[in-house]
């Protein structure tokens, strides 16, 4: 048994010099850490989300409005002995000094919150700020350079900042979940004199109580909620963070299914040419007596051990990458993840084990079937049903482990199906491009019909080769551009007059004032008027009763619209059918976006009902506009004649543009104007900006490791096919070729598989970014020259390159020598 | 035994040796080997396992070189040549038929014939490559790949490939090496015939001295020098 062993590490050792071993060891080790890293991640940031979202909402159960809670619902939680708090939460620009900040306000009742608590530095003896009291995010005290204990203005008011929230509940949803958050009592609000009739606010009405109460108040309220009402519930809803974490969870987890199924291919393609590399061995060991079992067992042995070294390198490499992750999206991220369960530190070992020993233990089998008498003739080991069976089943088992590994085993399987196919086209159109390419040139070459003979009799490499690098290169270069250029590209074709700020909540009486500094500071703007409606009859019968279910699903029927009122047709907008109307009209007339209308199956004639804060109102649609959306300029679906709405209780909004040397201008507008809301657009652009860079780090990192997985399949088939390549070249040589013809007609036969795989990848990846583009973005789409430049050229110069490392060059003497042992 | 058609000397070996260095040791496989084959002559190299025959004929053929000494061809010193010349050497002047037949197995019997005639940059390969094929018998399996056809059948298409380019020199190493007696005997009728009808030099490595026999000269290696051999019978 002594012996059996140490023919084991001999063998492991002495193996460790041959290729396919080593690239089956190194794609085992990769697969092993992205497990890892995949099992740690998604296990603490779901768990992480759940926690969050219970704690997120603070409550059991919310109602939320745009409008302030009915009273009757209040008295209706409280009766059934819920525990209630109100909050409102607005946009708002907080200043100290010169300095200045957009942040979400969020203004509690007491208690607050009902569910999770706020963890604040230092600790506070109180759940909630007290009166004159504020606690902020650390991103505001950051960016104001403000310490614990100064002094802050929020509208007319000025507050005290006692504390540094690290995490806290209830921080709504949208946007301004997003926005640095600062919470205040909301005893305090009506002095600040920031919220005014038609604010732009989010009332909520939080409580909490037995899980039966909550449960039947939520199933009385969700059937007759109000067109401004929603509910939250624990179970149905989840915050919009954890929205945005799980797709970017899931682009993280779909880039590894790349990376794991590469590796997949690079261990099952190793493990074959490993295997038949071993026959000539097996034989031997079989002829100094070991049975067949032993040769199993043997072989086993090699893996299991390789698995267990390779496991704990690949779990240090998987917990590395997770910390790196995590440092990188730790603005994203819930303030403290939990810790991972133990066990998922042996996920990556068990998806290593599923990868090297399943895979392995079909070419293992068949090893078994060597006989000794293949050392005295060539033979060829039969395909065996049994082997075949069990291949079969091992890869169903693999491939249900990698579904059920990813989570989302739909998406996987899709994207998964989606790859084959795609590579498996891909990878035909290449091979086709290729002979359309090498065939005229083949005719210029002394050594021309070899080369369109080995593209026809190495197609399958050829397809395999180009589908891998077809597709990895498209994605490279999405993620690339999308990190880099996506966004430029949408700025650059946003027009140099295009706002760059707007200015919400305006009330009636200060719409003067503001048009006053705005002219005597040269800034051109238009205020248009804002009153809140919803949409209810079509021609006097119930929008219900005439919309399909999807037709009432569209954006303008399921939610109250931001409606305004115009005599003149906004410069920024086209009608496109019908007139606008006269400047005095007194009859209600509306204008109506040209999308709403089409959808809607709306034409110029037809009365639609609105009801606006009770109020119902009918106008006949005049004209249909066509709205430019990314303009910046305000827009809206429906623009009414002036008469039929300027009696309404309005606000008012308006957008500008301030060039880099006005910017001051913004913080003067804020101080003269305390309750309006200034939101700048540069600056939510430079955050998206930051997101997409950051998503982009971390992808870029999971893409690495899929290129390195990619590069390391890529280096095994490409030596594999030049080691067969070897014994042609040494014939051709025999027969009066020179080494460089042979060379020649290597390489010459990568550069145009690489050319053509680059042509192809720049290809994809543009018709994909124009999709993107027009169908996403909305943006024209915009060719990338660098693209088809670097593209092709790193692709040739990869083929290329790795021929040159890994072909061997003959001379004559190994050439014969290699002739007379084949 | 038939004497050389002609007196003239094709091919020489001058004092030639040839040694291996590993790391502190001197092997030495032959030294101050002389050797001359007349043009048209058939030579046998015979000698046991090991003794250097297929060394001494990748020297012959210039695929390697000598430690020491010279090998001239046609008066030529090969180790003078550069490698291009080499190869158009060996794409006009020599050919090579194996052991284990050597057939490229992605092309048609007709095409590894014909990539031969190609290298030498022949005008008519394919019509070429045709009679040839024709003369070794397998005009009826152009179209086969090495995979369809028999061994015999393989070192016949070898066969052909090697005269098609109308050598001046032809090396064949343990020819039937792979083959059973009675194919074996047949492919070295055809060996001998064409090699009569094409006037062809041919150095034949063997252990058959049934087979070394049949050549008008043979040599023996045997601790790195050539001697002598008499049959009795041709």
């Amino acid at each position: 048994m002594k012996g059996f062993k140490l023919i084991v590490l001999r063998q492991l050792g002495s193996q460790l010099r041959t290729a396919e071993w080593r690239a089956l060891l190194f794609a085992t080790w990769i697969a092993i850490a992205l497990a890892t890293l995949l099992a740690l991640l998604g296990d603490r940031l779901e768990r992480g989300l759940l926690r969050e979202s219970a704690a997120m909402l603070g409550a059991d159960l919310i109602l939320s409005s745009q409008r302030p809670i009915n009273t009757e619902r209040i008295e209706q939680a409280k009766t059934s002995d819920l525990q209630v708090s109100e909050v409102v939460q607005f946009p708002s620009m907080i200043n100290i000094d010169e300095e200045m900040m957009l942040v979400s306000v969020r203004a509690a009742t007491s208690p607050y919150p009902l569910r999770g608590e706020i963890r604040t530095r230092p600790e506070q003896p109180h759940s909630q700020p007290q009166a004159g009291e504020v606690w902020v995010e650390s991103r505001i005290l950051s960016q104001l350079e403000l310490s614990i204990g100064d002094q802050i203005t929020l509208g007319y008011s000025e507050f005290k900042v006692t504390a540094e929230m690290l995490s806290s509940p209830d921080r709504g949803s949208g946007l301004r979940s997003f926005s640095p958050q600062l919470v205040m009592h909301q005893d305090d609000l009506e002095a600040t004199g920031i919220l005014a009739p038609g604010s732009r606010a989010e009332f909520r009405l939080l409580m909490a109580g037995d899980s039966d109460r909550v449960e039947a108040l939520e199933l009385a309220w969700r059937d007759n909620l109000g067109d401004e009402e929603r509910l939250f519930s624990l179970q149905a809803d989840q915050p919009m963070t954890g929205a945005a974490l799980g797709s970017a969870l899931s682009y993280l987890k779909l880039t590894a299914l790349i990376a794991l199924l590469l590796s997949a291919l690079t261990i099952f393609l190793s493990l074959r040419r490993f295997s038949n590399g071993q026959h000539k061995r097996c034989a031997l060991l079989l002829s100094l007596g070991l049975n067949s079992k032993d040769l199993v067992k043997l072989y086993l042995y090699q893996l299991i051990i390789a698995w267990l070294v390779l496991s704990v390198l690949g779990t240090l490499t998987g917990v590395l990458l997770e910390q790196l992750i995590l440092s990188w999206l730790k603005d994203l991220l819930p303030e403290a993840l939990p810790s991972p369960i133990l066990w998922r530190y042996f996920s990556g070992p068990a998806m290593g084990f599923a990868l090297l020993i399943l895979l392995g233990l079909p070419p293992i089998l068949q090893l078994s079937k060597i006989s000794v008498a293949s050392l005295f003739r060539d033979e060829i080991v039969g395909g065996d049903k049994r082997a075949l069976m069990i291949q079969l089943f091992c890869f169903g088992l693999l491939a249900a482990t990698l579904l059920a590994f990813l989570g989302a085993p739909l998406a996987a399987l899709t994207l998964l199906i989606l790859i084959l196919v795609g590579g498996a086209v891909f990878g035909w159109i290449a091979q086709k491009l290729l002979r359309l390419l090498a065939y005229p040139l083949a005719k210029k070459l002394l050594l021309g019909r070899l080369l369109t003979m080995r593209l026809e009799q190495q197609k399958r490499w050829h397809r395999l080769q180009a589908g891998v690098v077809i597709l990895l290169m498209t994605l490279l270069s999405l993620v690339w551009i999308s990190r880099t250029d996506l966004l430029a590209d949408w700025q650059t074709q946003i027009p140099d007059d295009t706002p760059n700020y707007f200015v919400i909540n305006i009330q009636p009486w200060q719409t003067e004032p503001l048009q006053d500094f705005l002219t005597e500071n040269s800034i051109v703007s238009q205020l248009y008027p804002m009153v809140r409606g919803r949409v209810t009859t079509l021609n006097g019968s119930s929008i219900h009763a005439q919309m399909s279910p999807q037709q009432l699903e569209h954006n303008t029927l399921n939610r109250e619209l931001n409606l305004s009122w115009s005599d003149t047709p906004p410069s920024h907008n086209n009608v496109i059918a019908g007139r606008w109307w006269v400047h005095d009209t007194t009859e209600a007339e509306i204008s109506v976006e040209r999308e709403m209308a089409e959808i809607l199956g709306l034409v110029p004639g037809d009365i639609l009902g609105f009801n606006l804060g009770g109020i119902e109102v009918e106008a006949r649609i005049s004209n249909l506009r066509e709205v430019e959306w990314t303009s910046f300029q305000p827009n809206f679906y429906v623009i009414f004649n002036a008469a039929a709405l300027e009696q309404m209780p309005a606000t008012f909004i308006t957008s500008f543009r301030l060039s880099e040397s006005e910017q001051a201008l913004a913080s003067q507008l804020v101080r003269e104007f305390p309750s309006l809301t200034l939101i700048d657009i540069g600056q939510l652009l430079q955050q998206i900006a930051g997101w997409l860079e950051r998503l982009g780090d971390s992808s870029a990192l999971i893409l690495g490791l899929t290129m390195l997985c990619g590069a390391l399949l890529m280096l095994l088939t490409l030596h594999q096919a030049l080691e067969q390549r070897r014994y042609e070249s040494a014939l051709l040589q025999t027969l009066g070729a020179t080494a460089q013809q042979t060379q020649r007609l290597d390489l010459l036969e990568l550069l145009l598989l690489g050319f053509v795989c680059g042509l192809l990848a720049v290809i994809t990846a543009e018709l994909t970014l124009a999709l993107l583009y027009l169908n996403l973005l909305n943006l024209q789409a915009s060719l990338h020259p660098t693209m088809w430049i670097l593209l092709p050229l790193a692709s040739t110069l990869f083929f290329v390159i790795s021929g040159f490392l890994l072909r061997r060059r003959l001379t004559l003497s190994q050439c014969y020598r290699l002739l007379r042992s084949a | 035994m038939t004497l050389p058609t002609t007196e003239k000397i094709l091919l020489e070996a001058q004092n030639v040796a040839k040694w291996f260095t590993t790391q502190d040791q001197r092997l030495e496989l032959f030294h101050d080997l002389n050797l001359k084959v007349l043009e048209g002559e058939t030579l046998a190299i015979v000698g046991r396992s090991g003794a250097g025959k297929s060394t001494l004929l990748s020297l012959l053929a210039g695929l390697d070189q000598p430690s020491a000494g010279n090998i001239l061809l046609a008066g030529r010193s090969l180790a003078e040549m550069d490698d291009a010349t080499r190869a158009e050497l060996r794409a006009k002047q020599i050919s090579f038929i194996f052991q284990s037949f050597h057939l490229l197995p992605e092309l048609t019997a007709l095409d590894n014939v014909r990539l031969a005639l190609e290298i030498q940059d022949c005008k008519d390969a394919i019509a070429q490559a045709d009679r040839w094929l024709g003369k070794v018998g397998l005009g009826q399996r152009t179209d086969h790949f090495p995979a369809q056809l028999s061994g015999g059948e393989q070192q016949r298409v070898a066969i052909a490939r090697a005269f098609a380019t109308r050598p001046s020199l032809l090396f064949a190493d343990e020819p039937t090496g792979n083959l059973d007696e009675e194919t074996g005997h047949q492919i070295i009728e055809q060996l001998f015939d064409l090699n009569k009808q094409e006037n062809t030099t041919l150095i034949l490595i063997t252990h058959d001295s049934e087979l070394a026999a049949r050549c008008q000269r043979c040599v023996s290696l045997h601790a790195g020098q050539l001697h002598e051999k008499v049959y009795e019978s041709a």
